[in-house]
């Protein structure tokens, strides 16, 4: 199977409807929110709170639907399944691959935000 | 956080149909900042105004102050989440009939299902195509204002309702009382006339009764008795009756004619009381006795309804063919004579009685209603004349006559 993209940008223009300065407000607003997302994650993880992990992870995962960054979406889904199960070993690792993902999703998008469309 | 998107409507809503471009007011409920600012901005892109909630509790505020036109909510948020939203609303009488898309990523039938029971009327992807988001909230929409024109409707037509049942009840005591009346006009039973006996049953088809009769004192020696039909019966019919009840008071017809001379008063009845316009009329047939004597003498416009009944001599109908009232200026109404007996009896009855019907259709007809009161002949003249109401229900089937039934009785004593 392959790995899925990091983040596609025709498809998040797409799901924008094309709208160039919204994707940007968009690609904005994720670099200002995920990190407080994660961090709740993190913070849910370390109680061992079931709803707060399930929670966070869920609008986590909503929050990378618009900006269309499928591999981080997995993660983040799987965070939340792992949440709603209480199976907290296997999410710490999880929340890992979050963490790198993330990182990579932040880069795609200051990229675009510092370069434009025409990068 | 609440506050309204700002971003101006695009005028280019690419292959939607017309009817999509009316502008609508659109509540989003979501708490994550990256969807509802997506989700806002192409809602305002298609047109609409869109208000924003991030919470269940901050958006049931907004809902009830701004009463928009669809509500978008998410289904996992804090503080309340988007099913338990779902319902709070559908509590509120004020916004019950609010269309509410839920926005899910959800897409288990579970789910849904459960969407739906608890107060959604459709979902929607977070992930739509600006085609589904169209297509969805203007489905919303439509069905929300089909809702709201259903319930607008639905109250007008119980005010309606409601106002009708008042005029009834209005209109029914103003019958009651109009019948009321009427029937404080009617002789009294008892004596009218030393020798004398007078007993009635009178049912009218509705409240009001277009078959009237009357029995009084013209002086010492005479006394004057009619009994009218006015064609038709309702309250048209009893207004017209109760107008020719006015005319023939003993008082208005000395007054006019200067005698109760019955050719003489129909002469008059007939001048004053021509067919209407409408094709309504009177039949009336009156009598005066000269009680020394014990000699009635009577006349009839089309009315079939006088009988006497005598012990050991044959019944007598006293009628003669003639027209109703009003159908011809020139007619002549001419008076018979009979002379009474003690004992004798004279009911004077509406064809309300005697054409009662059987199921089959058959009328009850005026030999049976004779019969009837020849069986009776010795019994209590008010027991005779509620034999023939008796006999004239169980003819028809029923208790209640669907023309005025009235039987006057007149009796002599010995």
């Amino acid at each position: 199977m392959d790995t899925p993209a990091v983040f596609i940008l025709s498809e998040a223009l797409d799901l924008a409807d094309g709208d160039q300065e919204l994707l940007l407000t968009l690609a904005e607003l994720f670099l200002q929110e995920s990190p407080k997302d994660v961090a709740a994650v993190r913070a849910a993880l370390a109680r061992q709170d079931c709803d707060g992990l399930t929670a966070a992870a869920h609008k986590l995962k909503g929050s990378v639907l618009p900006i269309c960054a499928p591999r981080l979406f997995e993660h983040a889904q799987r965070l939340e399944v792992l949440g709603r199960h209480g199976e907290f070993a296997e999410a710490v690792s999880v929340c890992a691959d979050v963490d790198r993902c993330l990182a990579e999703v932040h880069a795609a998008l200051r990229d675009l935000i510092a370069g434009g469309y025409s990068s | 956080m609440n506050f309204e998107s700002t971003q101006s409507p695009v005028q280019s809503f690419d292959s939607l149909a017309p009817s999509c471009l009316m502008a609508a007011t659109i509540l989003l409920v979501e708490d994550e900042p990256v969807t509802r600012t997506s989700m806002a901005a192409r809602l305002t892109r298609l047109g609409h105004r869109v208000l924003e909630a991030g919470n269940g509790r901050e958006a049931l505020e907004v809902a009830k102050r701004e009463r928009p036109d669809l509500i978008i909510v998410d289904w996992m948020m804090p503080e309340m989440d988007g099913p338990t939203f779902c319902e709070t609303v559908r509590r509120d009488p004020t916004m019950k009939s609010i269309h509410i898309l839920l926005m899910t990523s959800h897409d288990q039938p579970a789910q849904i299902a459960e969407g739906l029971a608890r107060g959604a009327d459709d979902f929607l992807s977070k992930a739509a195509s600006k085609q589904e988001i169209s297509a969805r909230v203007l489905a919303g929409l439509r069905t929300g204002r089909l809702v709201r024109e259903l319930e607008t409707t639905s109250s007008q037509l119980e005010s309606s309702m409601l106002l009708l049942q008042i005029k009834q009840m209005e209109m029914e005591a103003d019958l009651q009382s109009a019948a009321a009346f009427v029937h404080s006009l009617l002789p009294p039973p008892g004596s009218p006339a030393p020798g004398l006996s007078l007993a009635w049953e009178y049912q009218p088809a509705l409240t009001l009764g277009g078959d009237l009769f009357g029995v009084a004192s013209i002086d010492a020696d005479h006394l004057g008795l009619y009994i009218l039909d006015a064609s038709g019966h309702g309250v048209a019919a009893a207004i017209r009756s109760a107008s020719l009840m006015t005319f023939l008071r003993v008082e208005n017809i000395l007054h006019l004619v200067g005698t109760y001379d019955p050719e003489k008063v129909l002469l008059e009845a007939n001048r004053r009381f021509p067919l209407s316009e409408e094709g309504e009329y009177f039949t009336l047939w009156v009598g005066q006795l000269h009680l020394p004597t014990r000699s009635l003498s009577y006349a009839s416009a089309g009315h079939h309804g006088a009988l006497i009944s005598r012990t050991g001599r044959p019944s007598r109908w006293l009628t003669r063919p003639s027209s109703p009232l009003g159908f011809d200026q020139a007619a002549v109404f001419a008076n018979d004579r009979i002379a009474l007996q003690p004992t004798d009896r004279l009911f004077l009855l509406s064809d309300g009685i005697y054409e009662a019907a059987s199921p089959t259709g058959e009328p009850w007809g005026r030999w049976r209603f004779q019969q009837a009161v020849e069986a009776q002949q010795h019994s209590p003249l008010i027991t005779t004349i509620s034999h023939c109401f008796m006999e004239a229900r169980r003819w028809q089937g029923q208790s209640n006559f669907s023309d005025d039934a009235a039987v006057v009785g007149l009796e002599l004593s010995v």
